[in-house]
């Protein structure tokens, strides 16, 4: 009972007791089956045993002592911390604590290969995982939190480490592919067994068969021209509509609307026929008439972004002289930074993945795909085989440069983000 | 004087004009000129006169023909000089319908000239009834600098909008109201007008068409809710927790989601596709691990087929949410907060009681335009399953996860149904404006309120 009337400086001694327990539950939970093989049942220790005496060796045991030994000496640091608890010991029991859970979470994934290559069954499944190894998982996870709490860390950390590792899973797949020696879409695990560049190199040396740097080239050029232009139209458009009046102007901005609710590609169709008449299908040059055609519609953040300047900016320039033009260059262009890095980085963008309408223009003629219509192709059921890692590596050239871009210009794109919501 | 500065609309101009300004109506520009400004009458009468001699040429037998769509089938017939059969060029309905609408967005061009140089000319008039002198043309041109800037600056957004936007629409709304289906190719076949019929046999006809468009009518609206509200509601949660205080290097958190979001949609789509698929990755460390004896059908199965979408559009979609509420979040005064605590209400009560409900009232029209594009959520679906996986009760082509746009597109793109992908985007069209009118009614009946201060 003495306990819970110390205070220690920089803990919250609240919880302390639940948490040494929850830690001391883990630990003995260690003593209960952790597995069921064949009838018979064994606890993490018994299975060290039996996996360092057999003959087969595998690499996973370590996987087996560390959660043994975290999960023990996190128990013994608890019990330390009934006599004397400080700051310091608090912290090295946690770190014990977090990795104890992060080895018994392992252990989940490790199991059935551990039992595989020690020879001992093969049809294992986590089904069988035995209450012990439930209890210590469990137990280790709420001493965990409640260690936490002590330590007055937020508990936050936890979710977002198992969240972080299920966002970046697929991404670290592809740059594995990417780097694989192996060929084909079927591997049987996840670390390949061999790295090399070669899937980057043969992305630019088989032109004849897989024109990739055309097409980088291509969407580079497109991309380019696009996010000038339209940006250019964004702005214009969406300054007039926010800073000046004229007839006509509601009725501009309601028919706008009313297209926006059409779905775009309905009338790509006809889009293409009209390209064909000015003889301009089949040609980069259609991406980008077409797309500036468009800009126009996405006027709305930047015109929530004009609507929060000042007037009294512009009615100060109109009296010293200045024309409507000179304020929309001089005046309302400097101040509007983020905004124009958030359309540029948005048109540039949306050329850089755009599928639908390239796909319908170039059909079969490869050599002027954008990345996005060749990434598609490569993942044909037919072509996937060969070329999947050549996918991957493809993937992460064409993605790498947008990461950077956007981590760089992270800051203007949540701007405009917040922007929209308040337009 | 009073009389003249009296503001006339596009009747009471023509009612209570002179005859010049009546005239006018008929030969654009006549005003202008009568009052002083000639080189824009004769602008305005030149450009009149060119509508007229394309009308006279091509224009008025592109409209006549727009009545039946094409008549002469195209087909061999004898060639009695020659003594062979040659193939006549038939009618070409779909050309003769596209040149039909070409004239159509010409004639409103034609009609917002004569509106503009009535008003012009009428502000001519006008000026020189107050005893100014009207606006040269060189004055005319430089007005466009400052205070006409909205025709230097709107002229190519319209211009471009008119020719790949509105006209390709008319047609496409144009042929919702044809038999242009694979039956009825040109340049083989006509096609032609048939009213209302593709609306019946999409709604209520007793065919495989009715009975494939009210399901993926019915997925469209279960992902369009599902989507939005679970990349709502967690993203919401993923930037509490990063904006919650404790945590260190919001930045690095913030950027471990963000790369999701950087990579170009159909990359990231196309690579999870791969990895879901029976031989995928994660079926085969799945069954490595333990999980599963036998692959899981992710895309095979139509349960497991929704759900997966479902969360991998969580993955992508989360992201944005969290950088859009991360702002917002910390708009929220922070005092709400102090009081409640000191009032004793844990995390969860301060969340239903203060962070959710300014979330709401702040986001609502977001979530609308959200849920609308999402009914519209192309690059999921295509990417991910391509509408698969197929089922024998669907119209062909269509598949258990197909929403409306991705049926429309295969109709487009597959099979040629061209009417019946018309019909299709306009009952999205309806459905979008049904939601964006239930927003704007919301948001101004918000606006009335006092709202969440």
């Amino acid at each position: 009972m003495s306990v819970t009337h110390k205070t220690v400086i920089g803990l919250n001694l609240k919880n302390h007791l639940k948490a040494v327990a929850a830690s001391l539950v883990a630990a003995v939970a260690l003593t209960l089956p952790y597995i069921h093989v064949s009838g018979e049942k064994k606890s993490i220790p018994g299975a060290i045993v039996q996996l360092l005496s057999g003959s087969e060796s595998t690499a996973f045991i370590w996987l087996l002592v560390g959660a043994a030994i975290f999960t023990a000496v996190s128990a013994a640091l608890s019990l330390i911390g009934m006599v004397k608890m400080s700051k310091p010991l608090a912290c090295i029991w946690q770190a014990a604590q977090a990795l104890s859970l992060i080895f018994l979470g392992l252990l989940m994934f490790s199991t059935r290969m551990m039992l595989k290559e020690a020879g001992i069954t093969d049809n294992f499944l986590n089904k069988d995982l035995g209450a012990g190894y439930w209890l210590a998982f469990v137990s280790s996870f709420a001493a965990l939190v409640l260690v936490m709490k002590v330590t007055k860390t937020n508990v936050g950390y936890i979710a977002l480490t198992i969240l972080g590792v299920i966002w970046l899973f697929p991404i670290l797949w592809i740059v594995l592919t990417a780097f694989r020696a192996e060929q084909g879409y079927y591997v049987g695990y996840f670390i390949p067994k061999g790295f090399t560049l070669d899937n980057f190199k043969n992305l630019f040396t088989n032109q004849s068969v897989l024109p990739f740097a055309k097409w980088w080239l291509n969407t580079l050029i497109v991309a380019a021209c696009s996010c000038v232009i339209n940006t250019l139209i964004i702005l214009a458009t969406s300054y007039v509509l926010s800073r000046t009046r004229f007839a006509g102007r509601k009725a501009f901005m309601n028919i706008l609307m009313i297209i926006g609710m059409f779905p775009g590609f309905m009338s790509l169709i006809a889009v293409y026929n009209i390209l064909k008449g000015i003889g301009l299908n089949q040609s980069l040059m259609a991406l980008i008439v077409v797309g500036a055609a468009g800009a126009a519609m996405g006027y709305h953040v930047s015109k929530g972004f004009f609507d929060t300047i000042p007037k009294a900016i512009d009615e100060a320039a109109i009296i010293d002289g200045a024309s409507r033009l000179q304020i929309f260059i001089h005046v309302t262009l400097p101040l509007a930074k983020s905004i124009i890095v958030y359309t540029v980085l948005g048109s540039f963008l949306a050329t850089w993945s755009d599928y639908i309408f390239p796909s319908m223009l170039f059909g079969d003629k490869q050599s002027s795909y954008t990345v996005a219509v060749g990434l598609y192709w490569l993942t044909d059921f037919k072509r996937i085989d060969t070329y999947y890692t050549q996918f991957a590596a493809g993937a992460v050239i064409v993605a790498l440069p947008i990461v950077i871009l956007f981590i760089w210009l992270q800051r203007f794109y949540v701007e405009g983000l917040s922007g929209s919501v308040k337009g | 004087m009073k009389a003249a500065t009296t503001k006339r609309n596009i009747l009471t101009t023509f009612t209570k004009g002179d005859i010049f300004s009546k005239l006018s109506y008929i030969l654009f520009g006549l005003s202008n000129i009568r009052n002083g400004q000639v080189l824009k009458g004769l602008i305005f009468m030149a450009l009149e006169a060119l509508y007229l001699v394309f009308m006279i040429l091509t224009g008025g037998h592109n409209l006549a023909m727009m009545r039946t769509l094409g008549t002469s089938t195209q087909g061999m017939t004898f060639n009695e000089s020659l003594g062979i059969y040659e193939v006549s060029q038939g009618d070409n309905s779909m050309l003769i319908l596209l040149s039909g609408v070409v004239t159509l967005v010409i004639t409103g061009f034609f009609l917002a000239l004569l509106l503009f140089s009535v008003y012009s000319g009428e502000a001519a008039r006008q000026a020189k009834e107050l005893g100014r002198r009207p606006n040269t043309f060189l004055e005319d041109i430089k007005s466009l600098a400052n205070e006409n800037i909205h025709f230097l600056f709107l002229s190519v957004p319209v211009l471009g909008l008119s020719i790949f936007t509105v006209m390709p629409l008319i047609y496409m709304i144009l042929m919702a109201f044809t038999n242009y289906d694979q039956d009825h190719q040109p340049p083989g076949n006509l096609f032609t007008w048939v009213g209302l019929k593709n609306f019946f046999t999409l709604l209520s006809g007793g065919d495989r068409l009715a009975a494939t468009f009210w399901p993926v009518l019915g997925w469209t609206l279960i992902w369009g809710f599902a989507a939005t509200f679970s990349c709502y509601f967690g993203g919401m949660i993923l930037a509490m927790i990063i904006n919650s205080k404790g945590i260190k290097h919001k930045k690095f958190w913030r950027t471990i989601f963000v790369i999701t979001m950087a990579i170009p949609a159909f990359i990231s789509l196309r690579v999870v596709s791969t990895m879901l698929g029976e031989r995928g990755i994660f079926n085969v460390l799945l069954q490595q691990w333990g999980f599963t004896d036998h692959a899981l059908p992710f895309l095979s199965n139509i349960t497991w087929a929704r759900v997966s979408v479902i969360l991998v559009n969580f993955w992508i979609g989360v992201p944005v949410t969290m950088l859009m509420v991360s702002g917002i979040l910390m708009n929220i005064p922070g005092e709400l907060y102090e009081s409640a605590k000191i009032d004793g209400a844990g995390p969860f009560t301060m969340f239903r009681k203060i962070t959710f409900p300014y979330m709401w009232f702040v986001t609502t029209p977001y979530i609308i335009s959200n849920l609308i594009s999402n009914f519209n959520n192309f690059n999921p679906i295509y990417f991910l399953t391509g509408g698969e996986p197929l089922t024998l009760d669907y119209y062909k082509g269509a598949g258990k996860t197909d929403l409306l746009v991705t049926w429309l597109y295969k109709l487009t793109k597959d099979s040629n149904d061209y009417n019946l992908a018309a019909t299709i985007g306009i009952i999205i069209f309806v459905i979008s404006a049904i939601f964006t009118l239930v927003s704007f009614s919301r948001s101004n009946a918000m606006k009335n309120e006092e709202g969440f201060q």
